[in-house]
Parts: C-alpha cells; sequence; structure tokens
C-alpha cells in the first residue's frame, strides 16, 4: 500500500497539478498565434497579432517606462540593501530585520498611504514615483538575500587582508565584493522582476502619465478580451521565464561553488 | 583637530552606509502608514486634509456592511491558504524527498508561475472562463449545454483564481523547509520499526513547520489585501478589502473613510492572524504526541 502510494499516486498526483498551473498558460500562448479576432475559434495560425503588437505606439511607451522603473529600482535597491548590510554587519545591529516587514505589510496599505503622503506634499505622481515604490518593494527582497549570503562570509578571510595591510575599501571591494557577487546578481534580477509584475504599487503611484505594462494589460481586461493582448502576455510570459531562468542557473551554480568550497 | 574629524567620519562610515536605506524605509514606508492612522482620525477636504480631529470615521466604519466585507476577505484569505497548504504540501513532498534526478528541472517547471505578471495569469483565466470563451466553446462544440454559462463574476471564479495564483507561494517555502531535513532521521525512525504515518506525524510534519507556518502566513496576508483578482473576475458587485479601498480613494474620494477602514481591517488581519498562528502551535504539539 505504501509503496503503490509513493512510487503511482504520489507522480500522478504531481503530473496532474502541474497541468492544472501551466494548463492557462498554454491555452493562452497558443491562441495569440490565431487568426481570427473571434477568442476561441481556431481559423488558422498566423502572427498578425504580434505584428499589430510591435507596431503600437502605446505599448512601446509602456514597455519603456516598465523597463526603466525596472531597471532603476533593482539598481537603487540593491545599491542600498548592499550599504545596509554591510554597514549594520560591521555596526553589529539587527536593523535588517526591520525590512523583513515590507513583504508582510498588505501591499496596497502601503500603496495607499504613499499616495495619499505623495499627494498631500504635492508630489506630481509619475515614474519617479514609481520607482520610489518599486525600491521599497525591491529593498524586502534584497536585503534578506544579501544578508544570509553575508553571514556566511568567513570572518577569518577579512581579517586576514586587514592583518595584511589592505585598507577596508581593499577588502571590500576585493573579499567581499566578488563574495557576495552571485547574490548581488540574484537580488538584481529578483527586484527586476519583481518591479515588472507589481500592479498594485503602480496602480495608485503611477498618476494618469506614466503606463507600466501591468497597468496596460489590466485597461486592457477591462474592455474585453483581444487577441492583442494575448501576444503581449505570451512575451511578458517569456521575459519572466528568462529571468526565472537566469535566477535559478545562478543559485545552481551558486551551490555547486559553495560545495566546492567546503 | 583635522586628524580627530577624518578620524571621527572613519569611524561613523558603517553609520553612513546604514542611513541611507533607513531613511528610505522610514519616508516611504513608516511614513505612509503612520499618515493614514492620522488621516483616519481626522476630518477636512482639499488642501486642508487634516482640519481637526475626530472619531466620526471609526463610528461610519463599524456598520454591518463594511464588516461584512471584511469577514468575507477573511473568509477568502482562509480557504485559499489552508486549500493551496493541503494541495501544495504533497507536492513539496514529493519534489524534496523522493525526486533525486530532474530536480534543477523541476524546481524551475514550479518557480516560473511563482514569477509570472498576476496580471498575465488573471487574463489567461479570463480568456478561458469568459461567455465565448474556452471552456464555454468546448461544452457548446460537445454539445453538452446550449447557452454559454456565465463563470465571471462569481465567487467560484475568483476562488478558483485565486487559488490558482497563489498555489506556488505556497510551494516555495514548504519545499525549502522539507529538504533542509536529515534524511537519516527519517530512516531512523524506519528503521526502528515506525509506520509511515507515525513517521509523517513525528518527524516530517513537526520539523516541516516553519516552512508551513511562512507559507500560511504569506499567503494568507497577500490574498487578504489581494485587488487585482476580486475586482476584475468579481465584476463590480462582489466587494472585498482590496476593492472597497481603491473604491473609497478614487471614486468615494473619501480619503478619511478610507484610511480608517485600512485601520480596521489591518487589525482584523493582525488578530486573526494570531489566532492562526496559536493554532498552528496547538497542531504542533498535537502531532508531537501523535502515532
Amino acid at each position: 500500500m505504501e509503496l503503490r502510494l509513493k512510487k503511482i499516486l504520489l507522480p500522478l498526483y504531481v503530473g496532474i497539478f502541474c497541468i492544472f498551473l501551466y494548463l492557462p498558460i498554454i491555452i493562452l500562448t497558443i491562441y495569440s498565434f490565431n487568426r481570427g479576432g473571434f477568442p476561441a475559434q481556431w481559423t488558422g495560425a498566423s502572427f498578425c497579432w504580434y505584428y499589430e503588437l510591435f507596431h503600437s505606439v502605446e505599448i512601446w511607451r509602456a514597455f519603456q517606462n516598465s523597463i526603466t522603473v525596472a531597471i532603476c529600482s533593482a539598481f537603487l535597491s540593491v545599491l542600498l540593501g548592499l550599504m545596509l548590510v554591510y554597514g549594520a554587519k560591521k555596526l553589529k545591529t539587527k536593523i535588517s530585520y526591520f525590512f523583513y516587514s515590507n513583504i508582510l505589510v498588505p501591499d496596497i496599505a502601503i500603496a495607499v498611504g504613499m499616495l495619499s503622503l505623495f499627494s498631500y506634499f504635492m508630489i506630481p505622481l509619475g515614474v519617479i514615483t514609481l520607482i520610489i515604490g518599486h525600491t521599497l518593494l525591491g529593498l524586502g527582497f534584497t536585503i534578506p538575500i544579501l544578508k544570509s549570503r553575508l553571514d556566511e562570509l568567513d570572518h577569518r578571510l577579512v581579517e586576514a587582508s586587514l592583518d595584511l595591510g589592505a585598507s577596508s575599501w581593499y577588502t571590500f571591494r576585493y573579499i567581499v565584493i566578488p563574495f557576495l557577487y552571485p547574490a548581488l546578481l540574484v537580488s538584481t534580477l529578483l527586484v527586476m522582476i519583481v518591479s515588472f509584475d507589481d500592479f498594485v504599487i503602480s496602480f495608485f503611484c503611477a498618476g494618469s502619465s506614466a503606463q507600466t505594462l501591468s497597468l496596460y494589460v489590466f485597461t486592457m481586461i477591462r474592455s474585453g478580451i483581444s487577441p492583442t493582448v494575448n501576444a503581449l502576455s505570451t512575451i511578458m510570459l517569456l521575459i519572466s521565464s528568462f529571468f526565472v531562468l537566469a535566477i535559478s542557473l545562478l543559485q545552481a551554480r551558486l551551490a555547486v561553488h559553495d560545495e566546492k568550497i567546503s | 583637530m583635522f586628524e580627530e574629524i577624518k578620524k571621527l567620519i572613519k569611524a561613523e562610515t558603517y553609520f553612513f552606509l546604514v542611513t541611507p536605506a533607513f531613511i528610505w524605509q522610514f519616508a516611504f514606508l513608516v511614513l505612509p502608514l503612520i499618515f493614514v492612522v492620522i488621516l483616519s482620525l481626522s476630518q477636512g477636504q482639499g488642501s486642508h486634509l487634516v482640519q481637526s480631529f475626530t472619531l466620526n470615521n471609526f463610528y461610519e466604519i463599524f456598520h454591518f456592511s463594511q464588516l461584512r466585507i471584511i469577514l468575507r476577505s477573511i473568509m477568502l484569505a482562509s480557504t485559499t491558504a489552508i486549500a493551496s497548504l493541503l494541495i501544495a504540501y504533497p507536492v513539496a513532498y514529493f519534489l524534496a524527498l523522493h525526486i533525486k534526478r530532474f530536480k534543477f528541472f523541476f524546481l524551475f517547471l514550479l518557480s516560473i508561475p511563482f514569477l509570472i505578471n498576476l496580471l498575465v495569469q488573471v487574463y489567461a483565466w479570463f480568456f478561458i472562463l469568459e461567455k465565448n470563451g474556452v471552456i464555454n466553446h468546448a461544452l457548446m462544440f460537445l454539445g453538452l449545454v446550449q447557452k454559454p454559462i456565465n463563470f465571471l463574476n462569481s465567487y467560484f471564479a475568483i476562488y478558483l483564481v485565486m487559488f490558482h495564483v497563489y498555489l506556488p507561494f505556497m510551494i516555495m517555502p514548504i519545499y525549502s523547509s522539507l529538504e533542509k531535513i536529515d534524511t537519516k532521521l527519517i530512516e531512523a525512525s524506519y528503521d526502528l520499526g515506525a509506520s509511515f504515518r507515525t513517521t509523517f506525524w513525528r518527524i516530517i510534519l513537526p520539523l516541516s513547520m516553519p516552512g508551513v507556518q511562512a507559507g500560511f502566513f504569506l499567503v494568507y496576508v497577500v490574498s487578504f489585501g489581494e485587488y487585482v483578482i476580486p475586482s476584475l473576475l468579481g465584476g463590480m458587485k462582489l466587494f472585498f478589502v482590496g476593492t472597497l479601498i481603491s473604491e473609497y480613494f478614487f471614486i468615494g474620494k473619501d480619503w478619511h473613510l478610507g484610511a480608517a477602514f485600512i485601520c480596521v481591517s489591518c487589525g482584523m488581519l493582525f488578530l486573526s492572524a494570531l489566532a492562526y498562528y496559536w493554532l498552528f502551535n496547538k497542531i504542533t504539539m498535537q502531532s508531537k504526541i501523535m502515532r
């Protein structure tokens, strides 16, 4: 009985689970190549919706905004996170745990608070406020990752470098940064993808001028389904999967690297 | 003198490293939340948003219709979290303890839905469930129904999609805590004559409890304030906490009431999470004496 449970039922269950997880996305992707405009009727394959997608000025602008916000907030949150984690380690404070709360506060509360604060101080909503919000979100991801990696650093390495006469900047640059490098890359990619996917903060903090891809898809869904959105979703899927692949490859390499050291 | 200043700067370098992120956190997380509390306790209009302090907003929020919406969100969050926990646990168990080859591939497969854009996932379901969507088309083609069924704008659609979107959030923490378990412990338990059931209740479950709790509370908190899924799949009729907040801020333009509503619902969220925390501790204690 137990053997059967393990050998047959459990893999079967996991298989059904994976199908459930992936079926909607697969259907969506297939229908993005549908020629007809009517959603659920297959009338032959074509790339016409992709063609239309690439010629839409609005989508290109939304894409540009999304990319700008993702890159800026990833850079800022990794930089701020690195500084904080390193400084906190040297000061021996537990301030890093304060940043773990960013994921625990419901993001709609953060978004509404920011919106009311920005409008109270007459700060115009736009790309800048989006970057501010996404950097805040990103700090909640970068700081735990960087902190757990930095805690693994053998303190004797740093001491040896300092004993041998290296300045603290030199030690930081040639000992700490190379050690943190994979974690830095992973957290940069993660913040980029979180920023790219975020909806609630963007919805409240973007105002009417700046539109991101998520916001664009939202307004399109509101006005009903169209094959162009299928095509756009497929491209967004590809971008996300690329990021996920990069992250998991990096993490796998990191694990192999650590095994070699120990 | 000059040397001393230089020394001071050098000694305080790490302090200056810490401050930017701290200021960021304070200015854009703590301050907005404090501002929400101030808004909820005050009244005023336009440029004089905070004119005088009052408790009237809270009197208005403590009304049956608002409290019902909060309870509805608690229901939604509880159902999503418990159901996805029960469904995700075996998957995480299988991945962590039974798969030896292709582990990387399976992890990759499961982390894609974790990081896919939420809007894309919702759109995919929208596309399937719509009146002339895939399911209705298939049903009509097979001759099972004459008229298309309206799946959208219902609790069914909201629960289904919530559940689908938050499943991966549950797998990852459980997987990572299951993977840390020393397999020698499980083998020892079998060697000493324990059945699978005893081993599960007394070894595997207690050791994976941190991951279970992390996943549960992550899903619980995130789905409590969910905005996108109820507003797109529930039409404008079924209100949840997230949708009602945006209604107060964007359409009703009554920020004070909205802020009071946020405070009350966050309080309820905290209390219900505490109740679940207590329950989890009870379960852990029970499972340790279970056979």
